[in-house]
């Protein structure tokens, strides 16, 4: 299977500005892979990253989105297929001649600097002379918002959120076209996190500058990005907005790793569709019949799962036992099981069942609320 | 709680402490001692003192001389030590290349030879090539035993080094020879410093391989053997009394520039 991205007509156009007019892509992939000694960390990948958008790539560790980037930024050079920018090949470009910057996951602060002498760093590779170079780097700082009173700072007495922050300016002063993130929030606490997440959407937003994002939280990725790009062992399979993706997943590995989903395999088995389960059969009512298919995987959301007081109040209805039931703050999930199979319902704390604890009970969730992938 | 226990605790490290550095020291005081003592034996206990002999340590051209040679000797070990070490400890534990664990392996050989064999090859080495043993062919010596310790001390360094700082500083435009200067070099500076040092010391105070390959030329701790085995002065107590007196102000003139440097850089 060999996707290409390239040709997909815009799912979403709001974003920003500069994704309106469609221009030649700031990046291009085309049929992009990475060897090493024998093992394939970035297999076929063809892609556009679009001038001024924030594109992230999720996918789990291992997947080759590290590789992916490294690539992009000149710090690996591709076995095969061809990187362009902006319509001129850059394979084999060194990092230091692209306009592209990249975050890495370490930040890769120099320690024996002051946040100031970091911030100035690339200034100083150009040649700036140093009263510009100071005035620059003060102006960064606020940028990022941090005091000006940083600027003679030792990086390493830095807080892990401010250190993000110094790491963003130097970036910054290299004044990039691209800048590339390898997971830089990923070592942060969840409030820090969150809150850096905004302002790297705000700074996207105000610098009009592309982003491109890799980390393994899907989560992270739907707050902040315009397109979303899933990996899984070396390919891409699957590149959308956020809302593409999550409402439809092509593919079962998509829709898993969106979270706790139901998943299961199904079977055409006459002239109706059957859930593969080993307990009584679950006849199925799905929302558009496959062409050809006699085997499907389908997904529902645990959120769409519902307790129902008569079979005939959803399209698909399973009876089951409870027997598991979880907070998870806002939200309660029960687990039910039917037959060697365990379904997620999840429902807000207002709708709960009271006193569901325990006994058989009757779910069901609406065909238009089902996914159909691939098997 | 019982707080007599953590106190004996205490006291027991203090009395420890204390001995160890007895039984380090003691021997070095004596030595130090006798280089005091006006008397022309090392006897004890030392009746009389005196500068005397300091004077005449001082005063002695030939004791110049082999100082002279010492400080040349291991000053230029300590330069070439430097430059072998510093690219060796990169490729001993920065840069991932075939052939690099065999290199770590033979790297380490050197050091665990017994230097007076490691001294005597060389010798039969210079003779088969017909070089006349000096103080030049004792550099050589020195350096076959001192770039391997070098490299390792520079090395534990290296691994400390995080090489995405030399791969951010490339993408953030600098040039090759600006990483060297701006990063590389800086980071890797502490253990470039021991490095120096550990030459310069280690050079100093050889005296297997000097015996062999320095020739007619000699050296402090040769001269105090020699001196040791037949005619011995209290100049030998004395010089050795100098010798580690100034090797303790190098070390402690080095903790104080690392230390300068360092609250400069924390300002």
């Amino acid at each position: 299977m060999n996707m290409t991205w390239t040709n997909e007509p815009d799912r979403q156009q709001t974003g920003t500005a500069t994704m309106a007019k469609p221009a030649l892509p700031v990046l291009q992939l085309v049929g992009v892979s990475k060897r090493f000694d024998g093992f394939t960390a970035v297999d076929d990948i063809s892609l556009d990253i679009r001038e001024g958008e924030f594109l992230t790539i999720v996918g789990p560790s291992g997947s080759g989105k590290t590789t992916l980037l490294r690539m992009l930024a000149g710090l690996e050079q591709p076995s095969d297929g061809n990187i362009t920018l902006r319509g001129t090949l850059i394979n084999d470009l060194p990092p230091r001649a692209r306009p592209t910057c990249l975050v890495f996951q370490s930040l890769a602060l120099f320690p024996h600097m002051t946040v100031g002498r970091n911030v100035e760093f690339p200034l100083k590779a150009k040649g700036v002379a140093a009263a510009i170079r100071k005035e620059r780097a003060l102006e960064l700082l606020r940028m990022v918002r941090l005091p000006e009173s940083y600027y003679g700072k030792n990086v390493m007495t830095c807080s892990g959120g401010e250190r993000q922050r110094v790491a963003l300016a130097r970036a910054f002063a290299y004044d990039p076209d691209v800048l590339f993130f390898d997971e830089p929030l990923s070592a942060l606490d969840y409030k820090l996190k969150k809150l850096l997440e905004k302002e790297l959407k705000d700074l996207h937003k105000e610098s009009g500058k592309t982003f491109v994002y890799i980390t393994h939280s899907l989560e992270e990725a739907m707050v902040m990005s315009d397109r979303i790009g899933v990996m899984r062992a070396g390919k891409l399979v699957q590149v959308g907005s956020p809302e593409a993706i999550y409402g439809a997943p092509q593919t079962r590995f998509v829709a898993e790793f969106l979270g706790e989903v139901n998943v299961f395999g199904a079977s055409l088995e006459g002239t109706g569709w059957v859930a593969e389960t080993s307990g009584e059969p679950i006849r199925l009512v799905l929302p558009k019949p496959l062409a050809g298919a006699s085997k499907a995987a389908v997904v529902v959301r645990p959120e769409y799962m519902k307790f129902l007081a008569d079979p005939g109040d959803a399209d698909n209805a399973v009876r089951g036992v409870i027997y598991n039931e979880y907070s998870l703050g806002s939200r309660i999930q029960y687990q039910v099981r039917a037959g060697d199979r365990v379904f997620l319902v999840e429902m807000s704390r207002a709708q709960a069942r009271p006193g569901a604890g325990s006994g058989e009970v009757l779910i069901g969730w609406n065909a238009a609320d089902a996914i159909v992938v691939e098997a | 709680m019982d707080t007599t226990r953590p106190r004996r605790t205490h006291s027991l490290i203090w009395v420890w402490t204390l001995f160890v550095a007895l039984v380090v020291y003691l021997p070095v005081v004596c030595g130090a001692l006798a280089g005091l003592s006006k008397g022309r034996y090392f006897l004890f206990p030392i009746r009389a003192f005196s500068f005397e002999w300091w004077q005449k340590t001082l005063d002695s051209l030939e004791i110049q001389r082999i100082v002279e040679n010492s400080i040349l000797i291991a000053l230029i070990v300590t330069v070439v030590s430097l430059a072998l070490a510093f690219f060796g400890a990169l490729a001993f534990a920065r840069y991932d290349w075939r052939g690099r664990r065999l290199y770590q392996k033979l790297l380490l050989l050197p050091i665990f030879f017994p230097q007076p064999v490691l001294g005597l090859a060389l010798l039969l080495w210079f003779n088969t090539l017909g070089i006349q043993p000096s103080w030049h062919t004792a550099i050589v010596a020195h350096l076959v035993w001192i770039v391997p310790v070098v490299t390792l001390v520079i090395a534990i360094q290296v691994y400390g080094f995080d090489p995405a700082m030399e791969e951010a500083a490339a993408d953030l435009g600098a040039s090759r020879w600006m990483i060297l200067r701006d990063v590389t070099l800086p980071i890797l500076w502490p253990g470039i410093w021991s490095g120096a040092l550990f030459a310069f010391l280690l050079s100093w105070g050889n005296f297997p391989l000097s015996l062999y390959t320095a020739g007619a030329d000699s050296t402090v701790p040769k001269w105090l053997y020699s001196k040791m085995v037949a005619g011995y002065t209290p100049m030998v107590p004395a010089l050795g009394t100098m010798s580690t007196l100034a090797a303790a102000t190098l070390l402690l003139l080095g903790g104080a520039i690392a230390g300068f440097v360092r609250a400069r850089r924390n300002r």
